[in-house]
């Protein structure tokens, strides 16, 4: 009996032994990404080719959306954010008061799709056709040219940047000169993630949603907008109407030579640009 | 008569019971048997030859001779298909060249319409796509059609004409058969090795394998010619191809898809113990599960001895009061706290207040919070469970308190305080919503084995992972595998964690009694 409880009391010293000493470890060079579901399966892809050729950094990778990302660069807690909207002037007046200089890195182009099912006829809408339908306006398919389907409404959360571009691009608009910012409808689902948008429209024949041009697969169909599908030649000649670029943030330009460094610049190169092109986003420059 | 009642009554409930039993089997074998049953499909599966070959490349297994041997038999199972592609790939160049060459004689003409065709003509080269410079013969015979002195040249109109007819249609389909050829079988040769691994290889599964062959064979369309909603049709591509050498090659593609791929039954434990590619399209779930046992031992430590220590003093030391009753009210709540406000602690206290790296540590100790009423609980029903006369015993023997304690009460109690240990791993393996701030990476590297390098980098871990790939990941849908893959292996650890806790449990009662 007696030995069972030693063996119970070292286990406990060695516990607080281990809490202690972890202070102390060694470093492993790791670079901690958060942010935007959008630009998650850029950085992702980013964060295996780089470890792949770099052994022994760990590049982490998270995606909790554009406004945490900030949030997140913002206290120190990561050291790129992944945007897929610019920083907000509050986030860089928090982020200044915090002694963190964000500097951009666009690392691709993205055009924001508007997905329905496949089975729907219609193949396209106007931007006013579009805000009409998020606001409320129009609440059946029949009124766009559709069948009599009552339209199931899907927005990104309101964290997320692919939100705030689309509340820029698509809900605000110019009346008598002034801008106006239309309310999404208050029946509409707010979906957490892109790959939740895509998900919920998959499986529901009336609904439509937006997401980031790499999420669009077989399984739903992009809607042309004023008459221009998206594609990475209507986005970048900016035809496409609702178009972005995608940001990466860091803290001041990173010090050359440094993994942060390679890892924001990596769109750059060949394989990076045709690494962004192929998961379905726009690369910044053509060869 | 109330005899009756009583009789009937006792049935009914009884029968009540037996029903409900009856539910819950079904409702464990509603939920389990799929998760095996399909998760069992990420560890045996008929793997094709590209699985094999992505094995040899990536990971470097299995038998590299033999495996030459029959790539080389795969090779020339589908050299057809590509002399095929080639060969009319190679016709439709001949036509494009026939017509750049009548562009060319017209641009040597002395008039405004050599200025119009040479203009459009410099943008036509080797290092196009050739979709594109199709389409620029198409659009400078739509301008040349326009021309006020067309008449002149009929002839070469009527050529050109002709040829981007027989073109057109077939050019873009002829990309989209690449395409498809390519998904299935891999990068044709002599093409340039891509960037992403999941163009590097073919369809590694037999199961996706068909998935793939289908689109080869049949374009998915869909019919809005009705007046509700659409519905699919499946349009064999080999319409697009009729009258044209390609034709046969669907019918073969079609008949020998076996002999390019070879699938085979193939036991891939390596799902367990490799690291994932290109974002778990390819590979193992190592990083998971390193994660999800460095977040679940790292919890116990914490969570432990603090637990053992307050149980101790609540049962032991504390005189009942106001205060001791509600500090277990406190502990009480604590249990029933949804998980993620201890998330949302933990992000507040252990990253923004304490300033913590997000990380192993952080998730730990996040995960020791939320376990650690269990283990409060459990302890202290056990110790109180130990019979009175055991401390009267030790007492009067002469030993002290804290002696009697150590030495007989504790150690009579393991059972219960052990079992609740291992069930709350069990929980701490689980959860999720604790470790989204604290911990969870979608992508992170394999974890180091030397724990003291891990505590400060972010993981992944199994239970978010699961979430983030159902939901998250651009081909959700073509990793059904994956996910249910990992589903199986978190749902077996608790299992076993569980198991394991029934065994202990018995063992140490039986060794306590005799």
């Amino acid at each position: 009996m007696n030995m069972r409880l030693k063996r119970l009391i070292m286990a406990a010293l060695v516990a607080t032994g281990l809490c202690t000493s972890v202070a102390v470890a060694g470093e492993v060079d790791t670079l901690v990404l958060d942010g935007s579901t959008t630009v998650g399966p850029i950085a992702k892809a980013f964060a295996e080719y780089y470890m792949a050729k770099h052994p022994g950094v760990n590049v982490t990778v998270n995606e909790s959306g554009s406004g945490n990302g900030a949030k997140s660069l913002i206290n120190s807690g990561c050291s790129i954010a992944n945007m897929s909207r610019f920083m907000k002037d509050n986030e860089f007046a928090a982020a200044v008061e915090k002694g963190v200089m964000p500097v951009a890195h666009v690392v691709a182009m993205d055009g924001l799709p508007f997905l329905v099912h496949p089975s729907n006829p219609v193949k396209g809408l106007t931007v006013q056709q579009v805000r009409a339908i998020f606001s409320g306006a129009i609440s059946n398919w029949k009124e766009v040219g559709g069948p009599d389907r009552e339209i199931v409404v899907v927005s990104r959360d309101t964290n997320s940047g692919t939100y705030e571009t689309f509340h820029g691009l698509v809900m605000t608009h110019d009346v008598d000169g002034e801008k106006v910012k239309e309310k999404i409808k208050d029946g509409a689902e707010y979906v957490g993630s892109n790959g939740g948008i895509r998900a919920r429209v998959q499986s529901t024949p009336a609904a439509i949603g937006y997401a980031g041009l790499g999420f669009v697969d077989k399984t739903v169909k992009a809607l042309e907008v004023n008459g221009v599908y998206p594609s990475g030649q209507t986005v970048t000649s900016g035809l496409y109407p609702v178009s972005r670029p995608l940001f990466m943030f860091t803290n001041g330009y990173p010090k050359l030579g440094s993994h942060i460094h390679a890892f924001v610049t990596l769109h750059l190169s060949e394989q990076g640009q045709e690494i962004v092109e192929d998961i379905g986003f726009v690369p910044v420059t053509h060869y | 008569m109330r005899l009756a009642t009583r009789k009937l009554l006792d049935v009914s409930s009884s029968s009540l019971g037996f029903i409900s039993i009856g539910i819950m089997g079904v409702a464990l074998l509603v939920i389990l048997v799929p998760i095996f049953s399909r998760g069992a499909q990420a560890f045996v599966f008929k793997g094709t030859i590209e699985h094999r070959r992505l094995l040899l490349e990536r990971f470097e297994r299995g038998d590299a001779a033999a495996f030459a041997e029959e790539y080389e038999a795969v090779r020339a199972a589908r050299q057809p298909v590509y002399d095929t592609i080639a060969t009319f790939g190679a016709a439709q160049q001949q036509t494009l060249d026939k017509m750049i060459a009548v562009l060319t004689r017209l641009s040597k003409r002395n008039d405004s319409i050599a200025r119009l065709v040479k203009r459009r003509l410099r943008r036509i080269s080797d290092d196009e796509p050739f979709l594109d410079n199709v389409d620029t013969v198409s659009k400078v015979l739509e301008r040349l059609e326009g021309h006020v002195d067309s008449a002149e040249i009929a002839g070469d109109l009527a050529l050109l004409h002709s040829g981007v007819d027989a073109m057109a249609p077939q050019v873009a389909a002829l990309e989209e058969l690449k395409d498809a050829v390519a998904n299935l079988l891999g990068p044709a040769p002599g093409t340039v090795q891509p960037a992403l691994p999941r163009r590097q290889y073919g369809a590694t599964r037999w199961d996706r394998a068909e998935v793939r062959l289908q689109d080869l064979l049949y374009e998915t369309l869909w019919d809005y010619s009705g007046d509700g909603m659409g519905h699919r049709v499946l349009k064999p591509r080999v319409e697009q191809f009729r009258d044209t050498p390609m034709e046969p090659l669907f019918d073969y593609v079609e008949h020998h898809a076996e002999a390019m791929l070879q699938p085979r039954w193939t036991c891939y434990w390596g799902f367990l113990f490799d690291k994932p590619l290109d974002i778990h399209i390819f590979g193992g779930i190592l990083p998971e599960l390193l994660g999800t046992i460095y977040l679940t031992i790292g919890a116990i430590l914490f969570a432990v001895p603090v637990g053992i220590i307050t149980a101790i003093y609540f049962s032991e030391y504390a005189r009942p009061g106001r205060i001791v009753s509600f500090l277990r009210t406190c502990v009480s709540t604590l249990a029933g706290v949804p998980s993620i406000v201890f998330g949302m602690f933990g992000l507040a206290f252990f990253l923004n207040a304490c300033h913590m790296p997000k990380g192993v540590l952080a998730g730990a100790l996040t995960l020791s919070l939320l376990i650690l009423p269990t283990i409060i609980r459990a302890s202290e029903e056990a110790i109180r469970a130990v019979p009175r006369t055991y401390r009267e015993a030790a007492l009067s023997l002469g030993a002290g308190r804290w002696h009697t304690i150590v030495t007989v009460i504790v150690p009579a109690a393991l059972p219960g305080i052990l079992t609740g240990t291992v069930i709350s791993m069990g929980r701490a393996a689980g959860e999720t919503a604790p470790i989204i701030f604290t911990a969870a990476a979608s992508v992170a590297a394999v974890l180091s084995f030397n724990p003291l390098q891990v505590w400060n980098q972010p993981t992944a871990s199994l239970s978010w992972n699961i979430y983030n790939l159902c939901t998250e990941h651009e081909a959700a849908n073509e990793i059904r595998h994956v996910q249910f893959g990992m589903v199986a292996v978190l749902v077996t650890v608790v299992l076993v964690l569980n198991l394991f806790a029934i065994l202990l449990r018995a063992r140490i009662a039986r060794k306590l009694k005799g």
